[in-house]
């Protein structure tokens, strides 16, 4: 016999422990026999759902707020012109007053 | 075209769990290892056309799986009984001797010149078949072939002499 001969074997196929394929097996029955809810697809399919059931409410809330803040800064910005206008009409009318004596 | 999945188990159970154990010199491991290729191709099991793709799939999972755990364990020494050798018994049948010193000196080649002679003369690939399994160019397959048999050559004659 030449050495490729005697590799060959001294190589041969192992036999695989008795209740390997039963196992494997089993762990495929394992991996069917679980509940929907606890697929990793199914929960992956949940949180994209409650995600999009979020996010316009999310969406909208934001607006709500950025339309808020823009009514407050024009509020003061009126606020603050009125100001300046009643500022110069109480200067005119003390000039006025101060002329007349 | 559907596949029997607990056929392509009884099929290749021996040869997905021959180069798992040879490769990593640990039953349990490589028992682990191979049962995780196998439902690694149940979860794939609608891209398999035949019985031989299957066979081919599973070849290639192993062998890939066994170069990462191996790297894995590099990192993460993990020593079990059957990586210390049992001692030869005098009394047993000469070819048997032979055959188990062999696959010893099989099991402490390189990690890529272990897996080129397993796929070689266990699973008896061509070596341009191997090359493409392994994603390595055919000379390297040939020369890594013709390498570690003048080192088993080599060390198998010491082992002679020194008897």
């Amino acid at each position: 016999m030449n050495f490729d001969d005697e590799l060959r074997a001294a190589l041969q196929r192992e036999p695989a422990p008795a209740d390997f394929a039963a196992r494997v097996l089993g762990k495929t029955t394992k991996t069917r026999a679980l509940p929907l809810w606890r697929r990793p697809a199914a929960l992956a399919i949940a949180a994209a759902l409650a995600l999009t059931a979020l996010v316009p409410s999310a969406v909208y809330q934001y607006r709500q707020h950025r339309r808020a803040i823009e009514a407050r800064d024009q509020l003061i910005l009126a606020l603050s012109i009125a100001r300046v206008q009643l500022q110069q009409v109480r200067e005119r009318i003390q000039h006025n007053t101060r002329h007349k004596i | 075209m559907a596949v029997d999945f607990a056929g392509i188990v009884a099929d290749n159970q021996s040869m997905v769990f021959s180069i798992a154990v040879r490769f990593l010199r640990d039953r349990e491991g490589a028992e682990e290892l191979a049962q995780d290729v196998f439902l690694q191709l149940y979860q794939k099991l609608r891209e398999i056309e035949s019985p031989a793709h299957a066979t081919g799939w599973l070849r290639r999972a192993i062998c890939h799986r066994c170069i990462d755990e191996a790297r894995k364990r590099k990192l993460r020494p993990r020593i079990g009984l059957d990586a210390v050798p049992e001692p030869l018994a005098e009394s047993r049948n000469p070819d048997l001797l032979l055959n188990e010193r062999l696959r010893r000196m099989v099991e402490e080649l390189p990690e890529s010149a272990r897996m080129v002679v397993l796929l070689r003369y266990q699973e008896d690939l061509d070596p341009g078949d191997i090359a493409e399994m392994l994603n390595m160019p055919v000379s390297t397959v040939k020369s890594q072939l013709h390498r570690s048999l003048a080192v088993l050559r080599g060390r198998l004659e010491k082992q002679e002499i020194c008897r």
